[in-house]
Formats: structure tokens, C-alpha cells, sequence
């Protein structure tokens, strides 16, 4: 593993010869499993696996469906292991649980370290460790002790390192070092796992979504913000080719009686108040209000079209030449009858069986208000009445579906997420590197051991690590 | 919108035959000395290169470079043509556009890593997967390749940013993949000994691990901005920063395999072959994400 390849090997303790059981050695092999890569892929791949289920499988759908896609069995093992609600299941959860311990423990265990080297560097090292580094050399150069420290450090500063360096009697100790924000970064983003996913509970336990289907010109009363909300007007614009562009909804904030704020909210503008925030999210027709309906008027005797009227809604209407008042009283799109309480309702929201309830009033004698179906125009009859009616066209009321939603966690999300972002970004194009040289003087001229590491990037590092020891043979060529 | 159209045709063109010239180069003769098994130095490779294959590999280099410049002008003409019909200029807003682009970051990926690493034998991979997303594209229905209007939720300045970011990031997974196809390639051929003048313009396998695992720490910062961006999005336009819509849940998967690929990385055995298995599988998901999402599965991002 090369997260343990940036620890000084020598300070490592030895391995102890016979493991004991103690609760040290324990709670030591503990945070070793929790913080260990291994279970960080395991868990990586393992969430993703899952995650496909929710998407091959429609989530939260009625009963039915299922049984009828899938069967009653498969449906029965889909309930057992929540694959209709995966994201909610109680494992899936604990796995994502389980990543966040992953990464504290990781930043438990190994930001100490990465802390320190930010902080204070160890320059002395031995020779041994220099030499039982990974990237190590030794290069012999026919000079003095001072000019090829001086040489050196300026070589490191150019590229960008910290350099430090150590006069020891006899010899010199130089240390390099670059891009601990490397791993910084790292860390960063094991901590942001965390940091989203509590403000994504903070978000679902303390906040809500509501859906409402609001109708122009009506107030609607917030509970949880505890004040009124008008909407004003709705509208659709429409593009050239009539297609949708936009859909509108004037909303205006009734606080304690006063009007605090009215706003024109669209799909990606929304309203929000006192943290919470109003969507333009749907509209679609009403389905217990028509703006106008278009009734013919016929002769029963000689089934002719006496005359057509388009009747606004709740307004009376006159056709004088014929002596009638009319006017619609109620409109369902999908007509129900409760016997029970003997009322009229909708069964959906589909305009599946439209009906209108007109108020008819005919040679003031005739008093009725009967139902008059779209689809079937011939299943109601006044009988004192000379005239038939029959519902030829209507234009249902728009609604305007908001979304009404508080989330008291998106900060900690958005926190959580420029974490991620830049956390990631600095440990992908930044490592961190560490060289020391050790320049002991030799017969002719000095000898330098270097040593190198690195958390990640081996190759780069390797890279580099041959151009510094070609380097610092050109050292010997030069004049002292 | 015809003359995006015939813009976009024209890339396609011009990519194939960059393609063909890439190819070309692999085969071309080259000095017996050249010939030289794993293991021989790329730079100064171009001086052992045979003159008739230098010279494919420039007019390779200059077709791609061509063919880049007109996919840029191809997505600048689309971009005037949606400010006229649909608000917006975002030439990334239907599928059609979203795989042009992506091509377009690929052959601008692989000709920046041309000019830096001077390796002309990645051009036959990498540049033929540009070559293959812009031609998928310009087999798709032509009610798809037109510019309508968007629809209410996607009119927004998010667009511009949310979109064009996540489309680089799989243009630079593509790249991994392109290299973990030519990975194995090389692989295979230095494992049978092949002597084969096919081989002898690829760079060494660690070259080859290690340009595909860079464009991976490159697309994976990406990728989690572009999810953000996303997040930042639905919360304006949706009402959740999260819904779990199978778009976002596969780019969360896409960039969860990429993750577990990066921490691989930190262990021992995870470089080389299985890293390049897994980038080419890394890939095909991103691929699925990208259309498979669109066709098979439904969702809030279902638009085209």
C-alpha cells in the first residue's frame, strides 16, 4: 500500500513478536480495517452496484404495476429487500454510513501525520533511511561540501520546493519538500462525505416538500411558515412554434395580514420566503372549474341546434329569444357519484368523463340543474323542458402546481460539495514530495545520498527523481 | 441549421480520415532499427521514424487539427442558430450537440497531448473514439440533430456550465479508455513477442498507464463539479438538489467506479493491465450514462 509507503520507515515500531489480545491491539486493528483503502473500493463499488437497482427499477410505484410488470412473487422479494424505495432502505443507508466512518478513520489515522509535515519537517535523518528510501541514489561529485548544498537548495527553489537544511558536523542534511496540498486535498474530500451526507439529514429531518395545485386568484394558507400565499395570475408563454417556453405564476406573500412580496416565479426562478422556497413546478387543467364551457341549445321536438352559448362560470347567462337563464354551477373531469353522502366528485384529475352541472332556467316556470355529460349527451332529460342541452366544448381553468420546500441542510450540502470539489482537484494534480539529501564528504569531493517519496504519481516522481540525480551529475562538470 | 448541419457533416469527415491517416502511420515502413522491442525511448523516436511515415503522422496531425477546427465552427454556427430559435446558445442542449461537443473535447484532449508528448500512435485510438461519438451522432434521426426550442426547465444559464462540464469530463474518460484499449494492444503484442512494425510507433507501456490514469484524475474532479453544478441546478429548477432521477444516479455510479479507480491506484497491482481492463469498463459505463440513460431508461432528464 502506498499509503503507508509516506510513513518514515523509521518510525515505524517494530512488529512485535507475539501479538497479544489487548484492547490497544484491538482498537489498533480496528481503525486499520475501518481506514483501509480496501474497504473504501469495496464500499465505492458496492454503492454503485446497488445504486443501479432504483434505476432499473421504477421506485415508489403502486402495488399493482409491480405485480403486473414483475409478478406477485418477485414483487413480494422486491418488498422484502426495499428495491421499491432502495435509497431509503435501511442498508443502503448504513452503507452510505459506512463510507462516511471510512473516511473519518482514514483522516483519523493518516491527517496527524500529513498535519505534521505541514507544520515541522524532519531534517536529520540518518543515512540509512535516506538509503532505504524507494527513489534513492548516490552520486559522487568533485566538489565542496558548500558549493553543492548551495547548488542544490537553488536547484530545489527554482522547481518550487521548500527547502531546509541542516549543517551537521561533517555533513550536510537538505530536505525538499513540495505540494502538501496534495494531500490536504485528499483529506478535504474524505471529510466532505461526511459534511453532505449530515446535511442531507439535517435536510430530511428538518425540512419538508409539498406539492400544491393552486388556482389564479386564490389564498392558500403556509402552515409550517405560518403565513399566506396569493396567486395572482398564471400564465404559459409559448415559442414561435407553439411550443412551451415558459409557465408563470405571480405569487404574493401575505404576512400577518400585509403583503411582504410578490414575485413572477418560473421553472428555474423561484420564490423564497423566510427559507422557504416556491416552484414553479407543473401546471395542468383543473379538474372542478371550467373558464367557459360551450353548450348547444336543442329543440327536443325537432332535434335541431336551436342556438349555441359559450357560458362563462358562475355567471348567468340570458337567451332572451328563447327564454332561458343559464349558467354552470360545477364542473367534474372524471365524473363520481357518492351515494353514501349523495355528492358529486371527481375521481382523478384526468378529464376522463367531463360533466357540467347547469343551473337552467326556462320560461321562469322551469327550475332544474342537471348534469350534462361530454361523452354520453343524451343521459339526462327535463322532462317539463322543451329544450335538450348538450356540453360541445369546454376550457378547463389552469392550475399552477408549486412546489413548496424547505431544506434547513443545502448549506452544509453546498459546504460539503465545494469541499469535495476542490479537495479533489488539488489531490489530482498535486502531490506531495519529499527528498532528502545527505552530503558527506568523500576523498574526492563529496558523495550525496538522496532519497525520495511520494504519495502517489510514482511514475512522475521517478521521473523526476532520474532528472534530479542527472542533474546533480552535471554538478561535477561544472567549475567550482 | 443547414449550416450547422453540413459543418457537422464535414467533421465527421475530416475525423475519419484523420482516423485512416492514424492508422496508416501504424502500418507505414519504418527503418528495421526502429524496430526496436519495448522499451525504446520516445524522444527522439521522430528522428528513427521512416520519412513516409513522419510524413503521415503530420498530415495526420494537421487533418485532426483541421477537423477540430471545424467542429469548433460547426458548434459556433449551431450556437447563433439556437440564439435565434430557443434562447439560449448552449450548443450542448440536445443529445445530437452533446455528443458533437464531446468529440470535440476528446480531439482537443488528444491534440494538446500530441503537442506534449509527441506520441502520434495514440492518435488511432483516441481520435477514433472522437471519430466514433461524432459519428453516432450523425446517425441519429435528424429530428434529433435539429435545434429546437428547450423545453422550460432546461432554459436556464445552468445549462451553459452544468452541461459543458460533465460532457468534458466523459470526453477525458474517453480518453482513459481510448488508452486502456491501446494498453492491451501493446500488451498483448510485447507479451507474444511480437515483432510486428505495428508496434514499434506505440510508446511503453508504463507511458500508456500512466496518460490513461492522468486523464482519469483529470475527468474525475470534473465529473463530481459537473454532478454539483447539477445538484445547484435541480434545487433551482426542481425543487431537491437530489432526486435520484437515473441520470444523476448513473453519474454518481459512473463517478463512484472511478473513485474506487483511484484509490486502486494507491495499492500495489492496480497499474497496468487490470488498470486498463478497468478503464475500458470505466468507459462502457460512462457510455451507458451518457445514452443508454437516455434511451432505455426513463427520468427528469429524459428531454430528447
Amino acid at each position: 500500500m502506498n499509503g503507508q509507503s509516506d510513513a518514515i520507515p523509521e518510525q515505524q515500531s517494530p512488529r512485535s513478536p507475539a501479538p497479544r489480545l489487548g484492547w490497544e491491539e484491538f482498537s489498533r486493528e480496528l481503525v486499520e480495517f475501518f481506514a483501509s483503502i480496501k474497504l473504501a473500493m469495496f464500499l465505492f463499488l458496492f454503492i454503485a452496484i446497488t445504486a443501479t437497482i432504483g434505476t432499473v427499477i421504477q421506485q415508489n410505484e403502486r402495488p399493482e404495476s409491480y405485480i403486473q410488470e414483475y409478478g406477485e412473487n418477485t414483487y413480494r422479494w422486491f418488498l422484502r429487500l426495499g428495491f421499491i424505495d432502495v435509497y431509503h432502505t435501511w442498508w443502503f443507508t448504513s452503507l452510505l454510513g459506512l463510507l462516511c466512518v471510512n473516511s473519518l478513520t482514514c483522516f483519523y489515522k493518516r491527517f496527524p501525520g500529513v498535519w505534521r509535515s505541514m507544520k515541522q519537517d524532519r531534517v536529520s535523518v540518518s543515512l540509512d533511511f535516506v538509503k532505504g528510501m524507494k527513489q534513492q541514489a548516490e552520486v559522487s561529485i568533485a566538489s565542496s561540501k558548500e558549493v553543492v548544498s548551495q547548488q542544490l537548495a537553488q536547484h530545489f527553489i527554482e522547481k518550487g520546493y521548500k527547502v531546509l537544511a541542516k549543517n551537521d558536523p561533517g555533513e550536510v542534511t537538505i530536505y525538499a519538500t513540495k505540494g502538501v496540498l496534495g494531500r490536504v486535498g485528499a483529506h478535504m474530500a474524505h471529510l466532505s462525505a461526511t459534511v453532505i451526507i449530515v446535511g442531507g439529514l439535517i435536510g430530511t429531518y428538518y425540512g419538508f416538500q409539498e406539492f400544491g395545485v393552486c388556482l389564479e386568484g386564490q389564498t392558500y394558507h403556509i402552515p409550517r411558515g405560518n403565513f399566506d400565499i396569493k396567486v395572482d395570475k398564471f400564465w404559459i408563454d409559448y415559442h414561435e412554434n407553439g411550443s412551451v417556453k415558459s409557465y408563470n405564476s405571480t405569487l404574493t406573500v401575505i404576512d400577518g395580514g400585509k403583503s411582504a412580496v410578490t414575485k413572477t416565479i418560473s421553472v428555474n426562478d423561484p420564490l423564497v420566503y423566510k427559507g422557504i422556497w416556491f416552484y414553479q413546478s407543473s401546471y395542468g387543467d383543473s379538474w372542478d372549474q371550467v373558464e367557459v364551457a360551450r353548450v348547444n341549445i336543442k329543440d327536443k321536438a325537432t332535434d335541431k341546434v336551436l342556438k349555441t352559448v359559450d357560458l362563462e362560470w358562475h355567471k348567468e347567462q340570458a337567451v332572451a329569444d328563447l327564454d332561458l337563464k343559464l349558467s354552470i354551477t360545477d364542473f367534474v373531469a372524471d365524473f363520481a357519484f357518492n351515494s353514501t353522502e349523495k355528492k358529486v366528485f371527481s375521481k382523478t384529475v384526468e378529464h376522463a368523463n367531463p360533466a357540467i352541472r347547469l343551473a337552467v332556467n326556462e320560461r321562469n316556470s322551469v327550475q332544474s340543474t342537471p348534469w350534462v355529460f361530454y361523452q354520453f349527451p343524451d343521459l339526462f332529460d327535463i322532462k317539463e323542458s322543451k329544450y335538450q342541452f348538450e356540453l360541445v366544448a369546454y376550457k378547463p381553468k389552469k392550475f399552477t402546481g408549486l412546489q413548496i420546500a424547505k431544506n434547513p441542510g443545502i448549506n452544509i450540502v453546498w459546504t460539503g460539495s465545494t469541499m469535495i470539489v476542490v479537495g479533489i482537484t488539488l489531490s489530482s494534480f498535486i502531490f506531495h514530495r519529499r527528498i532528502w539529501m545527505k552530503i558527506v564528504p568523500a576523498p574526492e569531493g563529496v558523495t550525496v545520498y538522496v532519497g525520495g517519496t511520494t504519495h502517489k504519481s510514482q511514475i512522475d516522481f521517478q521521473r523526476e527523481f532520474r532528472k534530479l540525480t542527472d542533474k546533480l551529475r552535471t554538478f561535477s562538470a561544472s567549475p567550482v | 441549421m443547414v449550416r450547422s448541419l453540413f459543418l457537422f457533416d464535414m467533421t465527421f469527415w475530416l475525423y475519419l480520415a484523420a482516423l485512416t491517416l492514424y492508422i496508416a502511420y501504424l502500418f507505414a515502413r519504418r527503418p528495421a532499427m526502429a524496430l526496436a522491442p519495448a522499451g525504446h525511448s520516445t524522444d527522439n523516436f521522430d528522428e528513427r521514424d521512416g520519412a513516409w511515415a513522419t510524413q503521415l503522422g503530420q498530415i495526420a496531425t494537421l487533418i485532426t487539427v483541421f477537423g477540430w477546427i471545424v467542429n469548433t465552427g460547426a458548434l459556433f454556427t449551431r450556437a447563433f442558430e439556437r440564439m435565434q430559435t430557443s434562447g439560449t446558445f448552449a450548443p450542448w442542449s440536445n443529445q445530437f450537440e452533446a455528443m458533437a461537443y464531446v468529440s470535440w473535447a476528446i480531439i482537443l484532449g488528444y491534440v494538446l497531448l500530441e503537442l506534449r508528448y509527441k506520441i502520434k500512435a495514440i492518435g488511432a485510438f483516441v481520435v477514433g473514439i472522437g471519430f466514433i461519438a461524432m459519428g453516432a451522432a450523425s446517425l441519429l434521426p435528424y429530428r434529433y440533430q435539429t435545434a429546437e426550442p428547450l423545453v422550460p426547465a432546461l432554459n436556464s444559464y445552468w445549462i451553459y456550465i452544468h452541461v459543458s462540464i460533465t460532457l468534458t469530463s466523459y470526453a477525458a474518460f474517453a480518453m482513459a479508455g481510448g488508452l486502456g484499449v491501446m494498453y492491451l494492444f501493446k500488451e498483448r503484442a510485447e507479451r507474444r513477442g511480437s515483432t510486428s512494425r505495428f508496434y514499434a510507433a506505440f510508446p511503453d507501456l508504463e507511458t500508456i498507464d500512466e496518460l490513461g490514469y492522468k486523464a482519469i484524475t483529470v475527468g474525475f474532479p470534473l465529473l463530481a463539479f459537473g454532478i454539483i453544478l447539477g445538484a445547484m441546478w435541480a434545487n433551482y429548477a426542481w425543487g431537491g438538489y437530489w432526486s435520484w432521477d437515473p441520470k444523476e444516479t448513473w453519474s454518481l455510479i459512473v463517478w463512484l467506479i472511478y473513485g474506487a479507480y483511484i484509490h486502486a491506484r494507491m495499492t500495489r497491482g492496480w497499474e497496468g493491465h487490470r488498470a486498463a481492463v478497468y478503464a475500458i469498463f470505466g468507459f462502457l459505463m460512462v457510455v451507458f450514462c451518457f445514452w443508454g440513460v437516455n434511451f432505455l431508461l426513463s427520468g427528469l432528464h429524459a428531454y430528447a
